[in-house]
C-alpha cells in the first residue's frame, strides 16, 4: 500500500507559504530493484514556469506520472495549493488542477475547437451548446493569447502547433492551475515554437504555473523562470534561470563535464564530390534542387516544417514516391523510388519517426539491428544466426550500446538507446555509403546526443557521406561541414566553413526574400 | 512469453480489473497462467473415462490435424500483421474437390500437385493485392471466400465429387506406429512454418511487416512480395488440409473446411500469438490447436452436446482475447 510516510519519520508541516502552488517532499519510487525516484523535494511557485531537465531515465516521466496519479509513490508527500494530497488517479489529478499535455495529441480532428475543448468533460450536459461553456472556452483561448481564433473552426484545419494550443486550452477550461508539458515542441517548427512560447507566457501572466519538461536547452533558457534538474532519480538542483550558465546546466544534467558536445569537424581534404543531385523534385514540395556532397562530410539541410527539407532525404532514400531527378553516387545512377535498390547501393536512411518508421517494437534489439542486413548474412535464404549475432554485437558496441541487451525487447530501452539501434543498423563493414538522416536527435538527452554525434563523425572518417535534415539550428551550427538552406521547396543558399552563421541561416529559412532585397 | 522483461509497466492498477491487468502486464504471470491451464486440462483429460483409449486418441490426432494445418497458415497471416483470413476454409473445401477431380483424371500425385498449386495461387493473389494497394485484409478475404465458393459450387452443381478409384488415394493414407498420417503431415507443416519464421530471411520479413509496416518498407522490404509469399504459404497449408480430408473420406464438397477459419483463429489466439502481428510462432499455434481439440474431446466424452462445445470454445477464445497484451504495453 502506498503510504504517506515521511522518510525522516515525522509528519511535515503543512506549507504555509501561499506563493507555492505545488510542493513535493521526500518523494521516492522504485520499480523492483530500480530506484526511479529517490527523495525528491522541491516546490513550484504561482505564476512560475519551471523547466524540468534530466537525461532519459533521470526520473522525469516517473515524476510526471506520480503527479498525474498514474503511479503511486513509495514514500513522500505532495502538497497542492497548501493542502496535502494523495493523488489516486488521473481524474483526481484533474480535479486538483493538474493538467498534462502529453507528446501525443488526443484531439478529434473532425470536430470544432469548441467541441474538442469540452470533449469528454463530465461538466457537459447531453446537449452542450450552452453559452456558459462557450464563454469558458473563449476565456481559455484568451488566457493563451489566441482569443482571435474561431471556436467553431475544425481542428483538422489547424497546424500541429495550433492543435497543441487547443490541447492546452482544453485543460485551462477545466480549471487546470498547474500545467505539465512533456516535450511540447518536439514536433513543431520554429515559428510555431515561437507561438507556443507566447501562449505559455500569456498563461503564466494569467496566473497559471507551468512545469516544462524539455531536452531543448535553448527553449529552457528562453522561456523558463527557473530550472530543476533530476539525475538518476535524485534531485540535483533547483535554481532561477538568472545567472545560470548553459554549460553549468549541462554539467548538472550529465553529472560530468561535457568537454565537447560536438566532435571536431572533418579535416579539410580535397575530397571529390561523390554524391551529385540534379534537379530533384518532389510533387509540390521540393522544386529543382541541385547539390553535391563530398565523402567524409556532414551536409545539413536546414529548413522549417513545410520547407521540403525533410523530403529531400526521403527522396534520396527512395521513400518519396513522386520524386524525380538525377542522382548519382560514386558516378552511378541511383534509382529514386526503390528503397531496396537504394540500400543495395549502400544508401541508408534514419527516420525522424523513430517509433513508427524506425523500430520494430515487438522484436528484440538484435532483430532490429540486423533488419536491413539480412541478405548479406544468409545463404540460400537461410539465416546464419551465428554471423548475424556477431555482426549485431559488434555494431552495438560501436554505437555505445551494451551488447548484453541484444535479447531485450525494444520497450526496455530509453529513447537515446533506441536511436543508437537505428545508427547501429546502418553501420557497414564494407565500402563507405551514404547515410540520410531526419532529425536524428529529436527527443534525445544531451548525453546520448553527444554519443550520436561521435558516431556520425566516425562514419565520416570511414568515408561516408551524411546528409541530414534538422530543425534544431544549434545542432546544425555545431555539426555541419556544409549547410544548405531551404525555403518553400527551393534551395536558398549553400554555406561552408566560416560562412556558417546562425543569423544567416535563420534569415534564409524564415524570410529569404527580405534579405535579398 | 516475449513480454517477460516488461517490468516497467507493472504499475499498480488503481481499481477495476486489476487482477486481469496484472496478468496481462506481467509476462511471468502469463506463463504461469498458461502452465496452470495446461495442467488443469491434463488433469481433467486423465480423469475423464475413456480419454486414454486408442479410439479417442486417434480421433484427437486426426481431427486436430485438419484444422491444425489451416491454423499454421493463419499463424503466418497473423504474424504478418493481417489479423486473419476468412477464405482459408473455402480454400480447404475447394482444394479437396480439386484433389478428387484431378486424381480421377491423372492419378493421386497429379491430384496433390493440382490441389496445392491452386490453393497456393488463389491465396497468394490475395496477399499480393493486400500488399500492393494496402487493401483491408479481412475484406479481401471475404471477397475471396465468396468468389471461391461461387466458382466451386457452380462447378459441382451444389453437389459433392467422389473418388472414382478409392484405392489410388488411400495408398497415401498410412500410419506410423499408430500415429495417423494426418498428424504426421501436421507435424511436418508445423516444423516447416517454424523453420520459415525463425530461420529464413523471408521469416524475419514476415515479423518485420507485422511489427511495423512503415518501418519494414523503410528498410527495403517489398510488402507485396512478402505478403504474396505469406498468403501463398497459407494457401498451401489450407490445400494440404483439403487434400488430407479428401484422402480420408474419398469425397468432397464445399462444406469441407466450413468453420475452419474460426477454429484456426481460435488455435492461434489460444497459442498466444499477438493478434496485431509481429510476434508469435507456429509451435505455439500447435499447442493452441491441441488444447482446443482436447477440450472438445473431453466435452464429447462427458456427454455434452454440440451447443456446449460452441459455448466452451467461445469461452476459451474470449479468455485468450482478454489475455492479449494491450496496444502500447509492449513498448
Amino acid at each position: 500500500m502506498p503510504a504517506r510516510i515521511d522518510r525522516q519519520g515525522g509528519y511535515l508541516e503543512q506549507t504555509a507559504s501561499t506563493s507555492e502552488i505545488l510542493a513535493v517532499e521526500g518523494l521516492s519510487k522504485s520499480f523492483g530493484a530500480v530506484q526511479a525516484l529517490q527523495d525528491i523535494s522541491f516546490s513550484l511557485g504561482r505564476q512560475e514556469i519551471r523547466a524540468l531537465c534530466g537525461e532519459n531515465g533521470a526520473g522525469k516521466s516517473t515524476f510526471v506520472k506520480i503527479l498525474m496519479g498514474l503511479s503511486q509513490p513509495d514514500a513522500g508527500v505532495i502538497t497542492v495549493g497548501g493542502a496535502r494530497v494523495r493523488i489516486v488517479g488521473s481524474r483526481h489529478a484533474q480535479n486538483l488542477g493538474l493538467g498534462l499535455v502529453a507528446q501525443e495529441l488526443s484531439l478529434a480532428p473532425h470536430l470544432s475547437i469548441f467541441d474538442n475543448i469540452w470533449l469528454g468533460s463530465p461538466q457537459v450536459p447531453f446537449l452542450h451548446r450552452r453559452s456558459a461553456l462557450r464563454a469558458k472556452a473563449r476565456e481559455a483561448l484568451r488566457a493563451l493569447g489566441v482569443e482571435d481564433w474561431g471556436l467553431d473552426a475544425l481542428v483538422r484545419s489547424l497546424s500541429v502547433g495550433q492543435r497543441q494550443i487547443v490541447e492546452i486550452a482544453r485543460l485551462i477550461a477545466r480549471e487546470a492551475r498547474i500545467l505539465i508539458l512533456d516535450e511540447p515542441t518536439a514536433t513543431l517548427s520554429d515559428s510555431e515554437i515561437e507561438r507556443m512560447m507566447r501562449a505559455l507566457r500569456s498563461l503564466r501572466d494569467n496566473g497559471h504555473s507551468i512545469l516544462y519538461v524539455s531536452h531543448r536547452l535553448g527553449e529552457v533558457f528562453e522561456l523558463c523562470d527557473s530550472v530543476t534538474v533530476l539525475r538518476n532519480g535524485r534531485h540535483v538542483v533547483t535554481r532561477p534561470r538568472q545567472g545560470l550558465e548553459k554549460t553549468e546546466l549541462i554539467e548538472n544534467i550529465l553529472g560530468r563535464t561535457l568537454s565537447e558536445m560536438y566532435p571536431p569537424r572533418a579535416k579539410k581534404a580535397a575530397a571529390p564530390d561523390v554524391l551529385r543531385v540534379q534537379n530533384l523534385s518532389v510533387a509540390n514540395a521540393v522544386k529543382n534542387l541541385s547539390f553535391s556532397a563530398r565523402a567524409g562530410e556532414i551536409l545539413c539541410i536546414a529548413g522549417q516544417l513545410g520547407s521540403g527539407a525533410d523530403l529531400v532525404t526521403r527522396a534520396l532514400a527512395g521513400l518519396a514516391p513522386a520524386a524525380t531527378g538525377k542522382v548519382s553516387f560514386y558516378g552511378k545512377r541511383t534509382p529514386l523510388r526503390s528503397v531496396s535498390k537504394s540500400i543495395a547501393k549502400k544508401i541508408d536512411f534514419i527516420s525522424d519517426d523513430r517509433a513508427g518508421e524506425g523500430l520494430f517494437q515487438t522484436m528484440r534489439v538484435l532483430d532490429n539491428l540486423i533488419a536491413s542486413n539480412l541478405q548479406a548474412h544468409s545463404r540460400g535464404g537461410l539465416l546464419r544466426w551465428g554471423k548475424l549475432r556477431e555482426y549485431a554485437r559488434r555494431n552495438a558496441e560501436r554505437v555505445g550500446l551494451n551488447a548484453a541487451r541484444l535479447d531485450s525487447p525494444i520497450g526496455a530501452l530509453s529513447g537515446g538507446n533506441q536511436q543508437k539501434i537505428l545508427f547501429g543498423r546502418v553501420l557497414r563493414n564494407d565500402a563507405p555509403g551514404l547515410l540520410l538522416l531526419n532529425e536524428p536527435t529529436r527527443g534525445i538527452d544531451v548525453g546520448a546526443r553527444s554519443e550520436l554525434y561521435r558516431v556520425m563523425r566516425m562514419l565520416c572518417e570511414n568515408g561516408c557521406v551524411l546528409v541530414m535534415y534538422s530543425s534544431d539550428l544549434e545542432e546544425v551550427l555545431g555539426l555541419a561541414d556544409v549547410v544548405l538552406t531551404m525555403f518553400k521547396g527551393r534551395l536558398v543558399h549553400r554555406y561552408e566553413g566560416d560562412e556558417i552563421e546562425g543569423s544567416r541561416i535563420l534569415a534564409d529559412i524564415t524570410h529569404p526574400d527580405a534579405r535579398a532585397r | 512469453m516475449i513480454e517477460a522483461s516488461e517490468t516497467r509497466a507493472r504499475a499498480p492498477a488503481a481499481r477495476g480489473l486489476s487482477a486481469l491487468r496484472l496478468i496481462r502486464r506481467s509476462g511471468s504471470a502469463l506463463v504461469i497462467a498458461r502452465w496452470v491451464g495446461a495442467a488443469a486440462l491434463a488433469a481433467l483429460a486423465l480423469s475423464t473415462p475413456g480419454f486414454l483409449s486408442a479410439p479417442s486418441l486417434l480421433s484427437l490426432a486426426t481431427t486436430v490435424s485438419f484444422v491444425g494445418c489451416v491454423a499454421m497458415g493463419m499463424t503466418l497471416i497473423t504474424i504478418s500483421g493481417n489479423i486473419l483470413s476468412l477464405s482459408l476454409g473455402a480454400t480447404v473445401g475447394a482444394s479437396a474437390m480439386i484433389f478428387i477431380v484431378a486424381t480421377n483424371a491423372g492419378g493421386p500425385v497429379f491430384g496433390l500437385v493440382a490441389a496445392l498449386a491452386t490453393g497456393a495461387a488463389v491465396t497468394a493473389i490475395q496477399g499480393a493485392i493486400i500488399g500492393s494497394v494496402r487493401a483491408n485484409p479481412i475484406i479481401v478475404s471475404i471477397a475471396a471466400f465468396a468468389l471461391i465458393t461461387g466458382v466451386a459450387e457452380a462447378f459441382a452443381q451444389r453437389g459433392a465429387v467422389f473418388l472414382a478409384v478409392r484405392s489410388a488415394a488411400s495408398a497415401m493414407h498410412f500410419q506410423i506406429a499408430f500415429i495417423p498420417s494426418e498428424f504426421v503431415v501436421l507435424l511436418l507443416v508445423t516444423a516447416l512454418c517454424e523453420l520459415i519464421l525463425k530461420g529464413t530471411v523471408f521469416g524475419r520479413r514476415i515479423y518485420m511487416m507485422g511489427s511495423s509496416f512503415r518501418a519494414a518498407e523503410a528498410v527495403g522490404v517489398s510488402s507485396w512480395r512478402v505478403l504474396a509469399g505469406v498468403y501463398g504459404c497459407a494457401g498451401l497449408c489450407a490445400a494440404a488440409s483439403g487434400a488430407l480430408l479428401a484422402i480420408r473420406y474419398g469425397t468432397a464438397d464445399m462444406t469441407y473446411g466450413a468453420g475452419y477459419d474460426y477454429d484456426a483463429v481460435a488455435a492461434v489466439l489460444v497459442g498466444g500469438t499477438l493478434m496485431r502481428g509481429g510476434q508469435g510462432s507456429a509451435l505455439r499455434t500447435l499447442f493452441g490447436a491441441i488444447f482446443i481439440a482436447v477440450v472438445e474431446i473431453i466435452l464429447l466424452l462427458r456427454g455434452f452436446r454440440d451447443e456446449w462445445q460452441y459455448l466452451f470454445s467461445g469461452l476459451i477464445v474470449s479468455f485468450a482475447v482478454l489475455l492479449q497484451p494491450r496496444q502500447g504495453d509492449a513498448r
